[in-house]
C-alpha cells in the first residue's frame, strides 16, 4: 500500500498538469477577447488578462502563475497593444501597465506559494492526528494487550509503508530477544544491536539516524514517561527516504505505543495486588476455620470415645444402656450441628472450592446414602437412576454431602416409613440429581426463602440447625449449579440440584482402554 | 490375636489419649502413649509397637513429617487420626506411607476395625489361597470368584482391581495406588477408568444396595473393600 503521508493534499493538480492548464487559460481569455477588444479597448483587455493571472494564483502553482503572467502580458503587447502583431513602439502608459502586469504575476506566485506550504502542512498535521486518534483506537482500546499491539504492528505498517517489530521489555527489565509474535519481520544481529542501544539509551538508532545509521531499520524506544517499554523497529523498503515529520510521526508512534504498554503493565500489577490480598484473606479464614473445627471436634472425639468406652464396660444393666444410647444420639445430633455451623461458615467465607473429579453417579448416590443413614430413621430409600449415565466431573464429597443433607430433610418431614426417591439425569451438560419425598410438602410461605440460612419451614420437627439446605444451595453454587424446591402434584416435596458437568460416556473409554 | 498386640497412640491432645487407652485396653491392646513426634519415633525404635495411632496435628512437628522419617525404617502399620475434613490431607498421609485413617470424631466400633485390618494386612505372610468376605469368595490360584456361591465371570482388569482391594481388605486403597497397580505407574491422573471399571465389578459382585454393600467409597481418595462385620468369613 502506498503510504498516504506523503501524498499531494486534494485539488491541486500535478506540475505538469498545471503548465497546460495555465497555457490552455491564457489561449481561452485570447480567443475570447479577440473579437469584444474592439468595443473594450484595449487597456481592459489588459485587466482581463490581470484577472487570469489571480484566478490562477488562486489554484496553481508559482510557475504556472508566472507563465500565465508573462505570456499574457507579451500576448497582449503582440496582439491587443497598438499596434498590433508588434511589440514595440511601447507608450509610457504601456509599459506601467505591463509592469504592473508582471509585478501582480510575480506577488501572486509568491502568495501561492506560500498557502501552498501551508496547505501541504495543515494536510500533514491533520493526518498526524488522524494516525495517532486510529492508534489509540486500534490498538489502546483493544480488549487484550497482545491484539493491541498486533493492531498497532499493521497500523505502522499501512501509514508508513514499511514492515514493523516490536521488541518488548521483559519481566527482568531487559529486552526481549524475540520480537513479538506478529512482528512481520525479525531482527538479525546487527539490527538486535541497534534495538538494544536504542532500548538502553532511550534513543532512535538505526538508519536515518546519528547512532548505527548503516543498519536497514530504524529502532525506536518505546518511551513512557521515565521508562522504556521496548523498542519500536521498522524497516523501510531499499529506495524509501523518511522525512523529517514522518519520523516525528514515528517517534509519536514509539511514545504512544510504549504508554499503552505502560497502562497494561500498571494494570495487571493492580489485579495482582487484588489477588494476592484475596489469596491471603482465603488462607487466613482457612487456618482459622482449621483451628475452630480442631477446637469443637477434640471434645467431642473424646466424649464420643468415652460413651462408647461406657457402653462397652455397663454391660447388662438396661437403663444405663438407654441412657448411653440416648447420650450418644444426642451426640450424633451435636457432630451435625457442628459441622453443619462449619460447612455454612466455609460457604459463606468463601473458601469452598470444588476440586473436580471424574465420578460415577451411582457411587455418588450410594455414598451419600450411607452418610445418612444413622439419620433417616425408618424412611424407604429408593433409588433410581438413568440407565447408561454417564461419568461426570463433579466434587464428589461435596455432592455426597448435599445429597445426604437433602435426604435429612426429606426425612424430617415425612411420614414415618413414607418413601424418599432419588433420581439422578443427564441431559446434555447438565446433571440433575432430585430427592422426593411424600410428605407435607412445602408451604407457599416457606418456598421463596427455603434455601435461606437458618430458615426453618413452620412445620419442621425439632432438631434441625435451619442450615441444611443453605448447605446444598452453597455447594451447588461452588459448582456453578443451583437447587431448586418445589411441590409435588402427588403431594410431598421435590428438590432437584442442578450442576453444569462434563461427561464421559463409559463405552467411549472402553473402547479407548 | 495371638498374643497381646502393642499399640502406641501419638497425640498432643490428652483427653483423646487417655480415652483411647481405655478403648484399646478393653480390646485387650498394651498401650503406649506420645504427646509429641519426635518422642513417638522414639518410641517406635524402642518399643517396636504392632501400630501405631497418630494425630496428624503435632505440636513440635507435622503427623506427615512424622510418617515420612518413619517410613524409611520402620513398616509398622499406621492409622492416621485427622480431625480435618477435606480429603487432601488424608490422601497425602495415605500416599506417604499411611495404611489407613480415621476421621476426628470417630466411631468406636469403625477405630477398632481399621487397627485389625491394618494389623492382618502387616502379619499377613505368604497370601492366602482364599479370600472370603460376606458372599464373596476369590480364589486367588485358579482366578475364579464366586458370589453367593456360583462364579461369576470378570475381566483381566476387573480381576486385578477386586485383588488388590481383597489384599487389602478393610483398608482404603488410594485412587493413585489402584491405577498405578492396574493401569501402570503413568495411568496414576486417568481416574476415568477406574470409575468406570469400578461400576462394572460393582454391579457384578455387589448383591444389594444397602448398607451391607462390599465395596465403599471414599470419595476424593479411594475404595475400601469392607469385610462385613458380623458374618466370619468362612
Amino acid at each position: 500500500m502506498a503510504p498516504f503521508i506523503s501524498e499531494k493534499p486534494r485539488g491541486i493538480a500535478s506540475p505538469q498538469n498545471e503548465y497546460w492548464i495555465a497555457i490552455a487559460l491564457t489561449v481561452l481569455v485570447t480567443v475570447v477577447s479577440w473579437p469584444i477588444e474592439p468595443i473594450t479597448g484595449h487597456a481592459a483587455v489588459a485587466l482581463f488578462y490581470l484577472l487570469l493571472v489571480v484566478v490562477a494564483g488562486l489554484r496553481l502553482g508559482r510557475g504556472a502563475v508566472l507563465l500565465v503572467a508573462i505570456s499574457g502580458g507579451l500576448l497582449w503587447d503582440y496582439l491587443f497593444n497598438p499596434p498590433h502583431f508588434a511589440f514595440f513602439p511601447l507608450t509610457l502608459q504601456d509599459t506601467i501597465l505591463l509592469a504592473t502586469f508582471l509585478a501582480v504575476g510575480l506577488a501572486m506566485g509568491h502568495l501561492t506559494s506560500q498557502l501552498r506550504l501551508k496547505e501541504i502542512m495543515e494536510g500533514k498535521r491533520e493526518r498526524r492526528t488522524a494516525a495517532l486518534y486510529e492508534l489509540v483506537q486500534q490498538a489502546g482500546l483493544a480488549p487484550d494487550l497482545d491484539s493491541g499491539l498486533s493492531a498497532a504492528l499493521r497500523l505502522t505498517e499501512t501509514l508508513f509503508g514499511v514492515r514493523a517489530a516490536l521488541l518488548l521489555r521483559q519481566p527482568d527489565d531487559g529486552l526481549a530477544e524475540k520480537s513479538f509474535l506478529t512482528s512481520s519481520f525479525s531482527l538479525d544481529a546487527k539490527e538486535r544491536r541497534a534495538a538494544q542501544w536504542a532500548f538502553s539509551h532511550c534513543a532512535p538508532a538505526g538508519k536515518f539516524t546519528e547512532t548505527l545509521p548503516d543498519g536497514q531499520a530504524i529502532h525506536l524506544p518505546l518511551q513512557a514517561h521515565a521508562e522504556v517499554m521496548g523498542v519500536l523497529s521498522v524497516l523501510p523498503s531499499r529506495d524509501t527516504v523518511l522525512d523529517s515529520a514522518e519520523k516525528e510521526l514515528l517517534e509519536a508512534f514509539a511514545v504512544l505505543i510504549g504508554n499503552i504498554l505502560q497502562k497494561e503493565q500498571l494494570l495487571q500489577s493492580i489485579k495482582q495486588a487484588e489477588m494476592c490480598v484475596a489469596a491471603e484473606r482465603v488462607q487466613l479464614q482457612r487456618a482459622l476455620l482449621q483451628s475452630v473445627s480442631h477446637e469443637l471436634k477434640t471434645p467431642l472425639s473424646a466424649v464420643q470415645a468415652g460413651l462408647e468406652a461406657l457402653r462397652r464396660e455397663i454391660g447388662g444393666s438396661q437403663r444405663s444402656q438407654a441412657a448411653v444410647f440416648e447420650s450418644q444420639q444426642a451426640l450424633r445430633r451435636l457432630r451435625r450441628v457442628i459441622n453443619n455451623l462449619l460447612d455454612m461458615t466455609r460457604i459463606e467465607s468463601g473458601v469452598v472450592h470444588a476440586n473436580l473429579d471424574w465420578c460415577d453417579v451411582g457411587e455418588l448416590i450410594q455414598a451419600a446414602t450411607d452418610l445418612a443413614a444413622d439419620g433417616i430413621g425408618e424412611n424407604r430409600i429408593v433409588i433410581e437412576l438413568d440407565n447408561n449415565l454417564p461419568l461426570v466431573r463433579v466434587d464428589q464429597a461435596l455432592l455426597e454431602q448435599c445429597i445426604c443433607n437433602l435426604l435429612l430433610n426429606a426425612s424430617a418431614h415425612s411420614t414415618v416409613g413414607g418413601k424418599i426417591e432419588i433420581r439422578a439425569q443427564v441431559t446434555g451438560q447438565q446433571l440433575f440429581l432430585s430427592v422426593l419425598d411424600e410428605g407435607r410438602g412445602i408451604s407457599e410461605a416457606d418456598l421463596p426463602r427455603i434455601f435461606a440460612a437458618f430458615q426453618r419451614g413452620a412445620t419442621a420437627t425439632p432438631g434441625g440447625t435451619g442450615l441444611g439446605l443453605a448447605i446444598v444451595e452453597g455447594f451447588a453454587q461452588a459448582h456453578g449449579g443451583s437447587v431448586s424446591a418445589a411441590n409435588r402434584p402427588s403431594g410431598g416435596a421435590e428438590f432437584t440440584i442442578k450442576i453444569p458437568v462434563e461427561t464421559l460416556r463409559a463405552e467411549v473409554l472402553e473402547r479407548l482402554a | 490375636m495371638n498374643e497381646k498386640a502393642t499399640a502406641l497412640v501419638i497425640d498432643d491432645e490428652p483427653q483423646i489419649r487417655r480415652l483411647l487407652r481405655i478403648l484399646l485396653e478393653q480390646e485387650q491392646y498394651r498401650t503406649l502413649e506420645s504427646d509429641n513426634g519426635r518422642q513417638g519415633l522414639s518410641e517406635i525404635a524402642l518399643r517396636r509397637p504392632d501400630v501405631v495411632l497418630l494425630d496428624l496435628g503435632l505440636p513440635d512437628m507435622d503427623g506427615m513429617s512424622v510418617l515420612e522419617r518413619l517410613r524409611q525404617w520402620s513398616r509398622v502399620p499406621v492409622l492416621v487420626l485427622s480431625v480435618r475434613d477435606g480429603a487432601g490431607d488424608k490422601v497425602v498421609a495415605l500416599d506417604t506411607g499411611a495404611d489407613d485413617f480415621v476421621t476426628k470424631p470417630f466411631e468406636s466400633a469403625e477405630l477398632l476395625a481399621r487397627l485389625r485390618a491394618i494389623q492382618r494386612r502387616s502379619q499377613a505372610g505368604a497370601e492366602e489361597a482364599v479370600f472370603a468376605a460376606g458372599h464373596l469368595v476369590i480364589d486367588f490360584n485358579s482366578h475364579t470368584v464366586n458370589v453367593k456361591g456360583s462364579e461369576i465371570k470378570l475381566t483381566a482388569t476387573e480381576y486385578a482391581l477386586l485383588k488388590i482391594l481383597a489384599l487389602h481388605a478393610g483398608k482404603v486403597v488410594t485412587h493413585k495406588q489402584l491405577l498405578r497397580e492396574v493401569w501402570g505407574p503413568n495411568a496414576e491422573e486417568q481416574s476415568q477408568y477406574l470409575r468406570v471399571y469400578m461400576m462394572h465389578l460393582r454391579k457384578k459382585i455387589e448383591i444389594s444396595e444397602g448398607p451391607d454393600r462390599l465395596l465403599r467409597t471414599e470419595s476424593g481418595i479411594g475404595y475400601r473393600l469392607v469385610i462385613p462385620p458380623h458374618k466370619a468369613p468362612d
